[in-house]
């Protein structure tokens, strides 16, 4: 198989290579393959001591594309890629990534809580330097103006003030939820379903949300229920996350219910935001008197067929380096994955509504506790096809829980 | 004139009018969108209602894609210019050599498609054209395994190579639908002269083909500076990355600059409004004009 | 010696092979080559997550048959071509046509014209998913102002409508390349046809098909043809203004998830084999019709 194709690529390449003197190949600085929020500024990269980078940039969701295409080709897409928590599984089951246990110290690791999200099959294949989590963020303006003393604890004191608020007149639709075919609204159901204190599988990967009395089925019900009641914008089953997020800066929504911990700092600015001075954050509603949420971190991986291993051994250490972590946070934003550095940066002030993200960030817990599993993308495309279905009433919850259980059956096989 | 003539000028005359009209706000109404959003201020994005201009209009979009520094989140930092520019070159330089090499081999191609016989002429021809047909993924990787093989990652020659046998089918169809147009009597006084074939072509064919040529030039233009999977995959730095892949990556984690991409859109869109303004001569010359009419 | 010159080609074979040698290395090295490569992968069972590529054979292909999600990807893709090929056509014909009859600024309306096709595909689908935003988007603003709907719409709930706003968006941004197919094609046309024809009392729309319809049938098979392709190949309009959803799903957005997210890479392989197969066997119907009613040639 291997051989044929080889033998075709190569025969013309020969042709192309002949048609192209001098077009070869160099070979020098470190190529790293990062999204554009990890554009190391200058300051960062001179700071670099193990020789010159050559850091490559794209749009989010054409990094996956191109690591795929290179991978599916047998090349490195780069010596260091990024890698989200949610292509572990596939990564992983590929066979893609080096396993980087031995290169992080034990200390380093007790340091970074979300290792655990990047093992797949037992070894760690991801280095995590980029944190995000959920939690929920409000506009304390709303609530004040409707009567609200507290922001709610448990997902009943939700309903409670997001309807008081809407009584009030202080907000048409105080929930900000997406609920188009996409990603985040299928993130928003998994952050509700821990909510609801329940998980999506058992051990063994069979679904746990089929049941009405369960916490998924409770969850999607919510937020069904609550568009139809008005307190999720009726335009939510199109709006993707970064439009809801929209809303919310805008004063028009009062919870971003399932809100990313990273977005504070842009609720919060003045320049961006037009609720700047009112958004807080609050720990994750639920219903046993814990808040759970769980985390969306990125991390970094070392490509088995990369060229410069070495290199980029010691790039993903020092990124994982605590001065680096601060600086990745003074400079670019991006919050530290390692409690210490987080810890500090709260100590000076630095991070915005710290206390309650610090609170949360001990409670962050990986969607799925074996890992995120292989098929994971293929059953978040159906549970995002299932929820949107059903909050347009296609389909009821019921009919949408088993469509997702039938999908996520046909993704193990 | 008669006044029904009159009339009946008057009234092609205002047809016009209105279809132009209609025309041009098909065309424009969702780019003065854009170009509204360019200069909105973040905060002023999510406004109900229509708005035809902006409380607050703002440059400081268009500052961010030209100044050396800019204010984001209450720090100055460091502005886009200096990928901007890169990528705006690659743009200009990817569209612009893929231009010429497919308009050139389509010029010469298509003429051999038509007034030539060799051997496997129309199979040949079939099958290239045929070509229009297959999608980009169909292709994707075994190009990419190949064009690695050959070192033509992340080169001009590379991008330019796959654009042009991405856009040549549709120019060879086009250039060929020209020179079957146009009558065999004009090459055969030129032959009777005593001109080579090839001559013949070059001499009185091709400026003649002025429009289509011009045709193939614009579609080729603006399909490369459209592209985004082949660059996407072929185009990792900003050594060649043009600006359809740079713009998607003012998309950060939790901000969407909308006020950024659509002023870098807007930017975007002369140089193709440039290149057609300036060929439009040639592109309206009557193809008959003066010859043989 | 004669015996062999039947067998070299002659000097005007010579000139036509050199002249399209540069055409045929080019297309088979970059196009033919990978085809061939890709229609030998989808034979084989090539997925990343599972050990090994066995051999299948047309397996592939007779699961995409049986897939329901496929079937429903046909149908939307059966809409979007069958939509955005009537709107391409005819907008473009109405715009070529316009750009003809015009002499006062005809260079500033072309270069309006061609203003859709210029903008990144990514700043066009930034601006129509605003002008569609169900919550702030200003084409519930003007319809809400000009009186023809009570309250805000929430677009993309009915597949229906879904469908048609996908298929606007794509036509307005590939509408320009059917305008200048057809307005090049105009351009040929001889100015003492029509004047004959005026002469003989033949109205306008006589003109349109008795004259010029015929005269630019190549032209009109070309944008035919092309749109169909990229009608069949539709993707970022309806993967940004409406992701994921199966409302909105063309074949080649199946084809990506089935082959870039699911993995599953010779399966997307083999479907983006039949979305090849399925353009060009509706282009052909054009390109037959038109050849043989045309047979002048």
């Amino acid at each position: 198989m291997m051989k044929r194709r080889q033998f075709l690529i190569s025969a013309s390449a020969l042709g192309l290579a002949a048609a192209m003197p001098g077009a070869s190949f160099a070979q020098g600085p470190l190529p790293v393959l990062l999204p554009p929020w990890v554009t190391l500024p200058k300051e960062m990269t001179d700071s670099y001591a193990g020789g010159t980078l050559d850091v490559q940039t794209l749009g989010w969701d054409e990094i996956r594309t191109r690591i795929v295409t290179s991978m599916v080709a047998d090349t490195a897409p780069a010596s260091v890629t990024e890698m989200d928590w949610s292509w572990v599984g596939q990564f992983g089951m590929a066979g893609w990534y080096d396993p980087l246990d031995d290169l992080l110290s034990d200390e380093l690791k007790a340091d970074l809580p979300t290792t655990s999200i990047f093992t797949y099959d037992g070894k760690l294949i991801g280095a995590p330097y980029n944190n995000d989590f959920r939690v929920m963020i409000y506009n304390k303006a709303h609530l004040a103006a409707a009567g609200v003393a507290a922001a709610p604890k448990t997902m009943d004191e939700l309903l409670e003030a997001a309807r008081a608020v809407k009584k009030a007149g202080v907000a048409d639709h105080p929930i900000a939820l997406p609920l188009s075919a996409s990603e985040g609204a299928a993130t928003a159901w998994y952050l509700l379903t821990k909510a609801f204190g329940g998980d999506l599988f058992d051990a063994d990967f069979t679904p746990l949300f089929t049941d009405p009395a369960s916490a998924g089925y409770q969850a999607m019900a919510f937020e069904v229920a609550a568009l139809k009641e008005g307190l999720i914008d009726p335009a939510a089953t199109s709006l993707k996350d970064v439009e809801v997020q929209e809303l919310f800066k805008a004063g028009k929504a009062s919870f971003d219910l399932a809100g990313w911990a990273g977005n504070l700092a842009v609720y919060t600015d003045p320049s961006k935001s037009g609720v700047a001075a009112d958004a807080a954050a609050a720990l994750m509603p639920n219903v046993s008197g814990v808040s759970r949420t769980f985390g969306l971190p990125g991390a970094l991986g070392i490509p088995v067929n990369a060229t410069d291993k070495d290199g980029a051994a010691a790039f993903i250490l020092w990124m994982l380096e605590e001065k680096t972590m601060a600086d990745n946070y003074r400079l670019l934003g991006n919050l530290p994955t390692r409690l210490s550095v987080l810890r500090s940066l709260n100590e000076e002030g630095r991070l915005a509504q710290g206390d309650v993200l610090i609170a949360q960030a001990e409670l962050v817990e990986p969607l799925f506790a074996q890992g995120t599993p292989g098929w994971y993308p293929e059953f978040s495309g159906a549970v995002a096809a299932a929820l949107n279905a059903a909050a347009k009433e296609q389909i009821t919850v019921d009919e949408a829980m088993a469509q997702i259980a039938e999908a996520a059956a046909a993704a193990q096989e | 004139m008669t006044p029904r003539r009159r009339i009946s000028q008057w009234s092609r005359r205002a047809g016009l009018c209105l279809g132009a009209a209609v025309m041009v706000l098909w065309s424009l109404a969702p780019i003065y969108w854009s170009f509204l959003t360019s200069i909105t201020p973040p905060g002023g994005l999510v406004s109900s209602g229509l708005r035809l201009w902006p409380e607050a209009a703002t440059t400081e979009h268009f500052a961010k894609l030209f100044g050396a520094t800019s204010v984001s989140q209450g720090n100055e930092v460091q502005s886009v210019w200096p990928q901007f520019s890169a990528a705006f070159a690659n743009s200009l330089i990817t569209s612009g050599l893929a231009t010429v090499v497919t308009v050139i081999l389509a010029a010469f191609g298509a003429w051999a498609f038509v007034r030539l016989s060799f051997p496997g002429k129309n199979v040949i021809f079939i099958a290239v054209v045929a070509t229009l047909a297959i999608p980009a993924y169909t292709v994707m990787i075994p190009l990419y395994r190949l064009m690695i093989a050959a070192g033509l990652i992340d080169t001009y020659a590379g991008v330019t190579l796959i654009y042009v046998s991405a856009f040549l089918p549709l120019a060879l169809w086009l250039m060929r639908s020209v020179y079957q147009s146009m009558p065999l009597s004009l090459e055969e006084a030129a032959w009777l002269d005593g001109a080579s074939k090839l001559r013949a072509f070059v001499q009185v064919v091709l400026p003649l083909a002025g429009p289509g040529l011009v045709a193939c030039a614009i579609l080729t233009f603006l399909s490369a500076w459209g592209q985004f999977m082949v660059p996407l995959v072929f185009s990792p730095t900003l050594a060649t990355k043009p600006l359809t892949v740079l713009i998607p990556e003012f998309v950060t984690r939790n901000y969407v600059d909308y006020g950024l991409m659509n002023a870098a859109g807007m930017v975007a869109i002369v140089p193709p409004m440039i290149l057609v303004l300036f060929l439009n001569r040639f592109l309206v010359q009557g193809l008959m004009a003066g010859a043989g009419k | 010696m004669a015996v062999l010159a039947r067998f070299l080609p002659s000097r005007e074979a010579r000139l036509g092979l050199t002249l399209i040698l540069p055409v045929a290395l080019i297309m088979g090295g970059l196009v033919f080559l990978p085809l061939l490569a890709t229609l030998i992968d989808s034979l084989f069972r090539i997925a990343p997550m599972k050990p090994g590529t066995p051999f299948v054979g047309l397996k592939n292909y007779a699961d995409l048959m049986g897939d329901a999600k496929v079937t429903t990807a046909w149908v939307n893709t059966a809409a979007y071509v069958v939509m955005t090929v009537v709107i391409e056509t005819v907008g473009g014909l109405a715009m070529a046509l316009l750009l003809n009859a015009v002499t006062v600024g005809r260079r500033w309306l072309l270069a309006i014209m061609v203003l859709p096709w210029c903008l990144p595909p990514v700043v066009n689908a930034i601006i129509w998913m605003w002008i569609y935003n169900p919550a702030y988007g200003p084409l519930n603003g003007l319809l809400m102002t000009v009186g023809l709907i009570d309250g805000p719409q929430v677009w993309f709930n009915d597949r229906g409508t879904g469908l048609f706003l996908v298929s606007l968006v794509h036509a307005w941004r590939m509408m320009p390349l059917t305008a200048i197919i057809l307005f090049a094609a105009l351009q040929s046309i001889p100015a003492e046809l029509y004047e004959a024809a005026r002469l003989d009392g033949a109205g306008a729309l006589k003109r349109l098909r008795q004259i010029t319809l015929p005269l630019i049938a190549p032209g009109l098979t070309i944008a035919l043809s092309q749109s169909t392709v990229f009608a069949v190949n539709l993707f970022d309009e309806a993967w940004v203004l409406n992701g994921v959803s199966m409302d909105t799903r063309s074949v080649i957005i199946q084809v990506y998830v089935t082959a870039f997210q699911n993995l599953k890479f010779s399966a997307g392989m083999a479907l983006s084999v039949l979305a090849m197969v399925v353009s060009l066997a509706v282009s052909a119907l054009y390109v037959l019709r038109v050849y043989r009613e045309t047979r002048f040639e």
